[in-house]
């Protein structure tokens, strides 16, 4: 394998902000986001609800609604900048070159539409010289490539089971070859067998088209399972990066080592450990450091300085943390 | 219930359609019988004071009551359904301004607006101005249904993502959209139907309909100007009566019916 730092970038953001303005104040959902996406890895974005997930991903397709917008920075998909690019030409760049895998797979077929008619809708809306029966034909391939029988193109969605249901939806997202999917917890409504078939259906397609996939959730057994590289966010700022390797050996940034010590495993029985404090108020962030409240090695500094991400000894590992700053060398594990 | 709606409907219908092939229209102009006959065999509804055979008007009159009703009920939901739509989905601005239209509009007694527009142009009314003057009132409570209902659809997960696969909005409200509202739409126009063929029938029983055409609504304004009532003939108001009560049951049970089609929490348990 390729050390990440060799492969090409499909994806970059940087400084990506994306701002909520509420009646109480800017809410700043996503901080000043730089994240490196590279030619057919996976990449798994974990943090807690409302660390700015799901709405990165939404910034990702320009599909973030008022009052939020996107208020800086730059989105590159192989250099050029999706945020400068008309809205007719994004929404072209929306399932041909990024699709989005749903978070409820329940509710996102519409009810009233056969499965071919709603898949054939989207291929012709951007492939228009498409003949009706080729759309047909793609549908009954994309239908085998995820594992369901083509007839299943003939059934409303409520015929159809959960994983069934998000089957289709993967189908759908791969019809016209992305290079980037993005997957916004696409297990989190179904039970663990079905997860693991979905997910590993996921990736021998992502390996088949040689996709790049940004998955996002807060299941850290899925994600060590599933990606290659991790990044965690924090108060919608990302504050480690590095390979499932060096996240889940080494963690350096306090938070992703609170996080990992909290996943329940077979070796060590006894009461969990979890994170103190609750989440923060994105209206209200605290100065400095924005998880020095709840920090276990909080230092007087970060009450009053924000840290950046900076590299760590080893290739690809990241952390933003005072602690790894120039001259602060001491709190190092 | 929307079985027997329909079946009602379809006999109304059948009647109008039908009717010309074995009675003579031409019986519904005055001095065609003899005036003032309770129903016989030669005269099955009896004639009124001038002398039309009620039969013939009630097959000349019963489709032009369904034509206006249906051209003003269809009018109106169409532009309620455009209105409701763009209100809908489109929010903001375009909706504060059709939501604040349409609540104000819906103040105004629909009547009143309605006796001065037939007054104004009374003299040359036809049954298709007819129709129209009925459907300029009849969209705004289409529009103000359909909005809602828009609303609600318009937040469901799959129109969002046909939103990130990329589809564009008019294919979202034409594909996505409208094929979950049909059966709404459909009762609608029902109900927008009735209430057009009501107020049309309130026009004609205040004399304002068209003035040339043996309309159900102008048997009912005759029967009231000459006192039918008092003077005991009952054939005379008591048939268009009955003929828009069987089409109004009729169209309510099409309504009630598909509404229960339309909406889960009307469904019975099977």
């Amino acid at each position: 394998m390729t050390a990440p730092s060799m492969r090409r970038a499909l994806l970059e953001t940087r400084g990506l902000e994306i701002q909520f303005d509420t009646r109480r104040g800017i809410a700043r959902a996503v901080n000043e986001l730089d994240l490196t996406l590279y030619e057919g890895e996976r990449f798994g974005l974990v943090g807690e609800s409302g660390s700015g997930k799901t709405t990165t991903l939404l910034g990702l397709l320009r599909l973030i609604e008022e009052p939020g917008r996107i208020a800086a920075g730059e989105i590159l998909l192989d250099g050029v900048d999706l945020l400068k690019l008309s809205d007719e030409a994004m929404r072209r760049v929306r399932l041909s070159r990024i699709a989005m895998v749903p978070q409820g797979a329940m509710n996102s077929l519409n009810p009233v539409i056969r499965i071919g008619d709603q898949m054939r809708l989207t291929i012709l809306e951007h492939e228009r010289d498409v003949k009706r029966d080729e759309a047909d034909d793609r549908i009954r391939e994309l239908l085998e490539m995820v594992g369901l029988l083509p007839t299943v193109a003939r059934l409303y969605p409520h015929e159809l089971s959960g994983g069934m249901k998000q089957r289709v939806c993967i189908a759908t997202a791969i019809c016209l070859g992305p290079q980037l999917i993005l997957a916004d917890e696409p297990t989190s409504a179904l039970d663990v067998v079905v997860q693991r078939q979905i997910m590993q259906t996921l990736r021998s397609l992502q390996e088949r088209i040689k996709a790049t996939v940004l998955l996002v959730g807060h299941d850290m057994g899925l994600m060590a399972q599933f990606v290659e590289r991790i990044g965690i966010m924090y108060g919608g700022k990302l504050v480690e990066v590095g390979t499932v390797e060096e996240i889940f050996r080494n963690p350096r940034h306090p938070y992703t080592q609170l996080l990992i010590s909290s996943i329940p495993s077979f070796e060590t029985r006894g009461t969990f450990k979890s994170i103190p404090g609750a989440g923060l108020s994105l209206l209200n962030p605290p100065g400095g450091c924005l998880f020095h409240p709840r920090c276990p090695d909080v230092m007087d500094e970060c009450a009053t300085r924000a840290p950046t991400l900076v590299q760590l000894q080893e290739d690809s590992h990241r952390a933003a943390c005072l602690l790894y700053e120039e001259g602060n060398h001491a709190g190092t594990t | 219930m929307l079985g027997v709606g329909l079946l009602m409907l379809g006999a109304i219908l059948l009647f109008a359609l039908i009717g010309p092939v074995f009675v003579d229209t031409d019986m519904a102009q005055p001095l065609s019988a003899p005036p003032r006959l309770a129903p016989t065999s030669a005269h099955p509804f009896g004639t009124d004071d001038a002398g039309r055979d009620l039969l013939a008007v009630m097959v000349a009159g019963v489709p032009l009551t369904l034509r206006i009703g249906f051209l003003a009920g269809a009018v109106g939901l169409g532009i309620g359904v455009l209105l409701g739509f763009v209100s809908g989905y489109v929010g903001g601005k375009v909706d504060t301004v059709i939501r604040g239209t349409v609540d104000t509009l819906l103040t105004v007694p629909g009547l009143v607006v309605l006796i001065s527009i037939a007054s104004t142009i009374r003299e040359e009314i036809s049954v298709n101005l007819m129709a129209l003057v009925v459907a300029s009132l009849a969209w705004m409570w289409p529009t103000r249904t359909i909005r809602s209902q828009v609303l609600t659809l318009r937040e469901r997960a799959y129109v969002h993502m046909a939103k990130l696969n990329g589809l564009s909005t008019m294919e979202i409200i034409w594909k996505e959209l409208f094929p979950n509202l049909l059966p709404y739409l459909a009762a609608n126009l029902a109900g927008a139907v009735s209430w057009a063929v009501l107020a049309t029938i309130g026009l004609e029983a205040l004399g304002l309909g068209p003035q040339n055409e043996p309309t159900v609504g102008m048997t009912i304004y005759w029967s009231i100007t000459f006192s039918a009532l008092i003077r005991g003939m009952w054939w005379w108001w008591s048939i268009p009566i009955i003929f828009l009560a069987l089409l109004f049951v009729s169209l309510i049970m099409i309504a009630a019916g598909l509404d229960e089609l339309a909406n889960p929490k009307q469904r019975k348990a099977a």
